[in-house]
């Protein structure tokens, strides 16, 4: 038994509009990509092969589903036009089909099924045509049955179209209250309706009331609520005292301190009410109020310890940059390129050398280990222009989904917060960390940061 | 291959394209190592091939419009898990950000840039003097 | 670059063999059943190793040439190096593609029978 699994982009096209962040069909029910479930379903049926068919790109599912080995099964991928009949798309794949039965199932629609049921004997002993429809979706079998069907078998199944952010949230607190007896879901946990990821940091005084699913690199600081009815994605941050509950909060989200999030969708900045389908840039109240009112205030003594501090450093590595840049200069293993880098205040951007050094010699390898590639910026937090420690300086001009337009604060740094911490100083977490540390950071922290930044760099590079 | 430079210096004609995508193929299938038969590992060195490929065929198909002979100059590096090429090539500044083409007009060209912002994670293009120089990396 | 072309009916098959670049996009461009703004012509991929925006653009140069630009050029049998070009670029839009030959040549004889 084979299954195609087909997609057109108008069916979807709400998801990009919402939640531009992720691609369509990856869209997280239950903190479970959405093609998942079908993937799954696919299996139960029987099927040892499966093909994704869309009008539009699939790169991003291809990068995260591969080939299926994952799941036993063979995974594959072709285009179709918008237009295509289920007889056309079953041509279009003749070679995929072969003689074997097929299930197609088309359109954007969520497959209500249950693990328990012998979808596979079912299956095999179905007439060709369709076996179940909703709008905008269809389940169809092809070819003829292998067997009869047994009087006592029931495999019940319905479908659910997903036109809508108000379907979508119904079906993810529907598929987080039948939890793990109907679906394969992810996470652990030692009770039911209780599934946690990997490296989920839980405060003494967080409260949990359940049904929950947490997942990776999740943070719940001191006092916040979670639940019930609560889907919190990967690499999120609940600060204290908020609370979440009926709620989902999608990966790389930063929920500030004291917010009630209720039966609403939080994605990156942006709060949603599924009922209504509206949604607004969240004003995080301790990030942008609190950043912007303190701005003045706050920003003089920083960046005076910013500038000290920097003054210090340049005194302290002027020898061996004096001695290292010269030499790795003439060899030709100093490059340096101009780039422009968005700055603090939004629309503007800053002249920084981009400074790459072949680490390939000793004077090259303790230049990179002492961080000298990043020696000049330092002067640039003499003048102000750059703190000694926050965001990551982001290339102007790159649309990415962490892009300060996107994002409640930034603050371009020489040292970037994700490098204090061991995690990885690239992607989305990163930004989530660097986030959090503008909140809560102030100057005396961020020496002891920029030093954990130095010696995190030092043993990164000198390991290599 | 880590911290190791290939530099390569190819005359700027379409013949020596082959020779420079093939030479990207073996780079990335040295970094690569065991996992050139898996999924990733494949779609990793085919992107990368094709970046090179587009590159060199940008660079030659812009150095013909020139007198002089010209090379083309393309240099590896690995570092960190990050394979990094960039090409060098004395033809007329220009830019990355091109438009992305409008399908509806069934076009036939201009899809080299698009491609090679695609399958990378990061391009970036700078002058040197009289160069032009894209830097792409890509990381395992 | 090898182009072997054969026929079935009115539909002439077009298969394209190795690598499809600068260098051997002429080729494709200046092959007979291509530049026929009438002849239907099913390009078989399945032996294309390697193709790059100039080969992409060959082929929707083909295209261009045909008078009935939805299946003047039908597709089959790429492999998946060749289909992330189409997608990367979104080019696959305008194109049918099938994943075996004979059901691409049956798609565009029935087409071409509506139309005549």
């Amino acid at each position: 038994m084979k299954t195609i699994l087909a997609f057109r982009e108008s069916e979807y096209a709400w998801v990009h509009e919402k939640f531009p962040c992720v691609h369509p069909l990856l869209l997280p029910l239950c903190n479970k990509p959405f093609i998942e479930f079908l993937i799954d379903f696919a299996i139960l049926a029987g099927s040892s092969a499966v093909r994704i068919l869309c009008d539009g790109g699939l790169g991003e599912v291809e990068r995260y589903c591969e080939d299926g080995s994952r799941w036993g099964i063979d995974l594959s991928y072709a285009s179709i036009h918008p237009d295509d009949s289920i007889h056309a798309m079953l041509g279009k794949n003749r070679k995929f089909c072969g003689e074997e039965r097929v299930m197609i199932v088309s359109g954007f629609s969520f497959i209500r099924y249950d693990k328990r049921y012998d979808y596979k004997s079912f299956v095999s002993s179905m007439p060709p045509g369709e076996w179940s429809t909703c709008p905008g979706g269809r389940i169809t079998l092809t070819g003829v049955p292998t067997k009869a069907v047994p009087d006592w078998l029931i495999a019940d199944l319905s479908l659910m179209p997903l036109d809508s952010m108000t379907s979508y949230y119904q079906a993810s607190m529907e598929t987080l209250k039948t939890g793990e007896s109907r679906y394969v879901l992810p996470g652990y946990g030692d009770e039911p309706e209780c599934a946690f990821g990997r490296n989920v940091v839980i405060s003494k005084s967080v409260e949990i009331r359940k049904p929950v699913s947490i997942g990776n690199n999740v943070q719940l600081l001191g006092n916040a609520i979670i639940g019930p009815s609560a889907i919190i994605g990967s690499n999120v941050i609940i600060d204290r005292e908020s609370s979440v509950e009926s709620s989902i909060v999608f990966d790389n989200t930063y929920i500030g301190e004291h917010l009630e999030i209720i039966g609403r969708i939080a994605s990156g900045n942006r709060l949603n009410d599924p009922k209504s389908g509206a949604s607004i840039a969240m004003e995080d109240p301790h990030l942008l109020s609190g950043i912007k009112k303190n701005r003045h205030l706050r920003s003089l003594p920083r960046k005076i310890v910013h500038a000290c501090v920097a003054l210090v450093i340049i005194a302290a590595f002027f020898i061996p940059f004096i001695i290292l840049w010269p030499l790795l200069k003439l060899g030709g293993h100093w490059k340096s390129s101009p780039a422009s880098f968005l700055a603090e205040r939004t629309d503007e951007t800053m002249p920084l050398a981009k400074v790459e050094v072949d680490a390939s010699g000793a004077a090259a390898a303790i230049a990179v280990a002492l961080s000298l590639d990043r020696y000049f910026r330092l002067f640039r937090v003499v003048t102000g222009q750059l703190a000694l420690i926050g965001s990551t300086p982001l290339l102007a001009g790159e649309s990415r989904p962490d892009a300060p337009a996107y994002v409640p604060a930034y603050l371009p740094g020489v040292f970037s917060y994700a490098e204090a911490e061991e995690w990885a100083a690239t992607g989305g977490d990163a930004t989530i960390v660097e986030r959090f540390h503008l909140a809560h950071s102030n100057p005396l922290t961020d020496i002891g940061l920029v030093i954990k930044a130095f010696i995190n760099r030092f043993q990164e590079k000198s390991t290599i | 291959m880590n911290n190791s430079n290939i530099t390569l210096t190819l005359p700027a004609e379409r013949l020596f394209a082959r020779v420079a995508r093939q030479t990207a193929s073996s780079v990335a299938d040295l970094v690569i190592g065991d996992d050139r038969h898996e999924p990733a590992g494949r779609d990793f060195s085919h992107a990368f091939e094709l970046a090179v490929s587009e590159a060199f065929t940008n660079s030659v198909t812009h150095a013909r419009e020139s007198a002089t002979p010209q090379v083309v100059k393309l240099t590896f590096f690995f570092e960190q898990r990050q394979l990094v090429v960039s090409v060098h090539d004395a033809n007329d500044p220009f830019t990355i950000e091109t438009p992305v083409p409008d399908i509806e007009s069934y076009p036939e060209n201009g899809f080299g840039l698009l491609i090679i912002r695609k399958v990378m994670d990061h391009v970036t293009y700078r002058r040197e003097g009289n160069y032009n120089i894209i830097s792409m990396s890509k990381t395992l | 670059m090898n182009i072997t072309e054969t026929s079935n009916g009115a539909i002439a098959i077009v298969a394209i063999e190795g690598r499809l670049d600068a260098l051997s996009a002429p080729e494709l461009r200046n092959n007979r059943s291509v530049i026929d703004p009438e002849k239907t012509v099913v390009l078989n991929l399945e032996k294309l190793d390697f193709m790059n925006s100039t080969g992409l653009g060959a082929i929707v140069g083909a295209l261009n040439q045909k008078l009935q630009p939805d299946f003047g050029i039908v597709l089959s049998c790429m492999n998946d190096d060749v289909r992330s070009v189409f997608e990367i670029t979104n080019v696959q839009k305008l194109f049918h593609i099938f994943d075996d030959t004979a059901a691409a040549v049956e798609f565009a004889t029935t087409r071409q029978g509506a139309h005549t």
